[in-house]
């Protein structure tokens, strides 16, 4: 008999949850050593099938067999036992502990003390995941404290942490929703190496750009059933979004010509310096004219966030001056420049952009509930709050289980930026400021907010757009700066720039 | 002067050490994750159940038998930790508030105790009072290393249930920083997630966490009762959990520094006493002297407070569910 090629499979799978059925009848078959991606837009059921793998939930119907044997996942533990490993797409560590740390809790070597007293073996640790983070050219240093070390580290502890746990079959859930262009890059670099290593692995994502890149084949879920399992190497982007989505989708805006008018943000010679007083942007000075989109473009961590705060008003500024429509809003607070002329969607639109316990309706009047007719004599006009909301959802198409009444925090990432654009938008500006506007979002939510960038500058806004995505930054922008280490190397018109000229300034090694 | 600096000390060791281990068991519950307010009525059904188990073996032995004091001690620590089930079970099994569930631990330990000792007192003893005498405690001085000025008076009059507390001290040290059962403790109050992850038992720490912290409650609180008025009354509940909580958030919850704080702590106090005695003040006087650790607590925790900080999971329900 011939060896069965499957390390796993997932037949006829069904998962309900109230209300929903999360997975129906999806079966899937993944062969050991290539990388398998479930592609679908959020909550179509790709991290609830694997979840399943992984031993946190148990499936309603259908049978997973590991290795060609039929097994009952009750735990993680009960998975990591077949070999099976997670990274989450909320890593969890413990910011207090070092990698090594991290990486042995729950598997800790043990010593004895004067041969009685069991303790801890750090140091037998420490060599371990030096070892092993150099096997898989993964590098770390095993004494650094997690709070201390960035994102994409700590997303290779995750990745170590399974290979600490000899796991063969390594699920990546939406592995790269939080890392820059070059970090992106590396990440897919390792999992090509750990697949060249032997491991199987399976990607989560909605990127259609790293399946391409890395996967061999593709299964599509949409709204919880298995559309198809397809060879990567045979299909286009084009054909995949629209096997996700359903429906034909749009990968290239229509945009229309730039008509430029005057300038409505003025930039003067900025400097901001963060919490512990180090100066992040080092003396930036630009314009933003009314009907055009100028795009800051960076490695996160340069200094474009604290340009938006600054000019929003949620940090304070060191050095220089900031304008709208010749008003000096330098020293005014947050309310007073949002009435001078400014719009806001901030990059964390949970911590910053909503009250994540409030109703929908409460949320979106959270520019106006202090003005008339939302009050009266200080006293909150609830029927005024109500017509508001719902005139907002239909024209915004918020979609949420209770509409109006809605906790703002049950609902899907992509509606709550709806709200949030909505609500910026409807203020009637003349600047906006969008900073990471699509950040985790699916394709068709993607598409939206894209049109909806579009459509505030062909009516004549000022558009200051600052992502970490490089392609929504050549999509949209007509004017592109630069950010490279608190300063910006080279401002231009976006016909000026390619997509590598970009990155190189990004990286800071090109200097105007 | 030597005398005055000698008593500081002897009565600032008596104070701090008891305070000290009470902390340590605030440490084991919040650095697990679970906020613990209970600790003052934790240290108090502690000396309530020590103190009666002493009460009745001292009628039963006679006034010089030691083996009262032992075993007060050790009932305590028991009495302590079975009570400290319920902020436990409260907290971890039920999902409680945190907060509320300490308070009304609190609250219930103080009316519980002192209804149960006027009852006890009455029906089992016949006699109507509202504590229990305990006899004066032993005290000891280590020969040789007492005559050392100054640096003698750690050796000078010592409780015996001083060296109980430095080694369990040392014991809760080892156990915290040093062992898997501590490595997992610790990260309980960073990110539940990550032990959940790792195979660990979340509820299982944290539930052992709070019991640990009312078993080192308890003998806190007895130690108090014997040291300061050798009874047990409600006289007890003085606000020393607090003070105790206090001494390791200030400490920011690691158990060295929080040696330092109730170092502090202690010598204010009992320095505060031995200036109103030289001073030949009015007695009066030594009760607003009584506050000094007090005040002292809130004007330190303005300084440290802000660089301290508390683990992060702290108070957070844990729910598996969750993702």
């Amino acid at each position: 008999m011939a060896e069965n090629p499957y390390i796993v499979e997932m037949r006829h799978i069904t998962k309900r949850f109230p209300g929903i059925v999360a997975n129906d009848d999806v079966t899937i078959s993944v062969k050991k050593g290539e990388i398998y991606a479930l592609l679908g837009e959020n909550g179509a059921g790709k991290s609830t099938l694997m979840s399943m793998l992984f031993g946190m939930y148990e499936p309603d119907e259908g049978q997973i067999l590991i290795r060609g044997k039929e097994e009952k996942i009750e735990s993680p533990s009960y998975a990591a036992g077949l070999n099976i490993g997670m990274v989450h797409q909320h890593f969890k560590l413990v910011s207090n502990y070092t990698i090594a740390e991290n990486i042995v809790l729950g598997m800790e070597l043990m010593k004895k003390a004067v041969g009685i007293f069991p303790y801890v073996d750090m140091k037998s640790a420490n060599r371990e995941v030096a070892e092993l983070s150099k096997q898989y050219g993964l590098e770390v240093n095993p004494t650094d404290v997690i709070s201390d070390v960035n994102v994409s580290t700590r997303q290779r502890v995750e990745i170590l942490k399974m290979l600490y746990r000899k796991a063969e079959i390594l699920i990546f859930d939406e592995p790269t929703a939080v890392l820059t262009p070059q970090e992106i890059q590396s990440l897919l670099q390792i999992i090509r190496n750990l697949r060249d290593g032997g491991k199987t692995i399976i990607l989560i994502t909605h990127k259609l750009e790293e399946i391409r890149q890395v996967a061999d084949r593709c299964a599509i879920l949409r709204r919880g059933k298995l559309v198809g399992v397809y060879d990567v190497a045979g299909m286009d982007a084009k054909k995949m979004a629209s096997l996700m989505v359903g429906h034909e989708v749009q990968l290239t805006l229509d945009k229309k010509p730039m008509q430029a008018g005057a300038a409505v943000l003025d930039v003067e010679n900025l400097h901001v310096e963060n919490e512990d007083g180090f100066e992040v942007v080092k003396g930036v000075s630009f314009q933003v004219r009314a009907g055009e989109i100028f795009a800051i473009a960076g490695v996160s961590g340069n200094g474009q966030t604290e340009i938006a705060d600054a000019v929003a008003g949620l940090m304070k500024v060191s050095g220089g001056n900031i304008e709208i429509n010749g008003t000096d809003i330098t020293h005014f607070d947050v309310r007073k420049r949002a009435e001078t002329g400014l719009s806001y969607i901030p990059e964390d639109r949970q911590q910053v952009g909503l009250v994540l316990d409030f109703s929908l309706e409460d949320n979106l009047a959270l520019r106006n509930y202090y003005k008339e007719p939302f009050q009266k004599n200080s006293v909150l006009q609830r029927p005024v709050f109500h017509k508001y909301g719902n005139e907002l959802i239909a024209k915004y198409d918020i979609r949420s289980a209770n509409g109006n009444e809605t906790m703002v925090r049950s609902m899907s990432g992509g509606n709550q930026q709806k709200a949030i654009v909505g609500r910026e938008i409807e203020q009637d500006a003349p600047l906006t400021i969008f900073v990471q506007p699509t950040r985790g979002l699916d394709i068709g939510a993607i598409e939206n907010i894209h049109r909806q960038i579009l459509e505030e500058r062909d009516k004549g806004k000022a558009v200051l757009l600052i992502s970490l995505e490089l392609d929504e930054i050549m999509q949209l922008a007509d004017t592109i700066a630069v950010i490279y280490n608190g300063q910006f190397g080279k401002i231009a018109p976006a016909a000026d720039f390619t997509t590598a000229e970009v990155g190189e300034y990004m990286m800071g090694v090109k200097k105007s | 002067m030597l005398n005055a600096i000698n008593s500081v000390i002897i009565d600032g060791m008596s104070f701090t050490l008891p305070l000290f281990i009470m902390a340590i068991g605030g440490i084991y519950s919040e650095r697990s994750g679970i906020t613990n307010l209970a600790l003052e009525g934790l240290q108090g059904m502690g000396a309530f159940v020590g103190a009666l188990v002493a009460y009745i073996l001292g009628q039963q032995l006679g006034g010089d038998s030691r083996v009262p004091f032992y075993m007060a001690m050790l009932f305590a620590m028991l009495g302590g930790c079975v009570y400290s089930m319920l902020h436990a079970f409260l907290c971890i099994r039920l999902k409680a508030n945190q907060v509320i569930s300490g308070v009304v631990v609190n609250i219930l330990a103080m009316a519980l105790t002192s209804f149960l000792t006027k009852a006890i007192n009455r029906t089992a003893f016949g006699a109507p009072s509202d504590k229990f005498d305990l006899g004066v405690s032993d005290r000891f001085t280590v020969p040789g290393i007492s005559k050392i000025p100054i640096l003698g008076a750690f050796f000078t009059k010592v409780y015996p249930f001083e060296v109980i507390i430095i080694i369990a001290a040392v014991i809760a040290w080892y156990f915290l920083y040093r062992t898997r059962f501590g490595l997992r403790l610790r990260a309980c109050g960073d990110n539940p997630a990550a032990v959940d992850a790792a195979g660990g038992d979340v509820a299982k720490t944290r539930f052992i966490a709070v019991m640990v912290s009312g078993a080192l409650s308890g003998l806190a609180g007895m130690c108090f009762a014997y040291s300061i008025s050798a009874k047990f009354s409600s006289d007890i509940y003085m606000g020393y959990g607090y003070l105790a909580i206090a001494g390791y958030i200030f400490g920011n919850w690691e158990i060295l520094p929080s040696l330092f704080a109730c170092l502090i702590f202690g010598f204010a106090r009992s320095a505060g006493s031995e200036i109103v005695l030289a001073a030949g003040l009015p007695t009066a006087y030594s009760d607003l002297i009584m506050i000094l650790p007090y005040a002292l607590t809130l004007v330190l925790l303005i300084f440290f407070s802000k660089h301290n900080a508390a683990p992060h999971a702290l108070g957070e329900i844990y729910d598996k569910a969750k993702r």
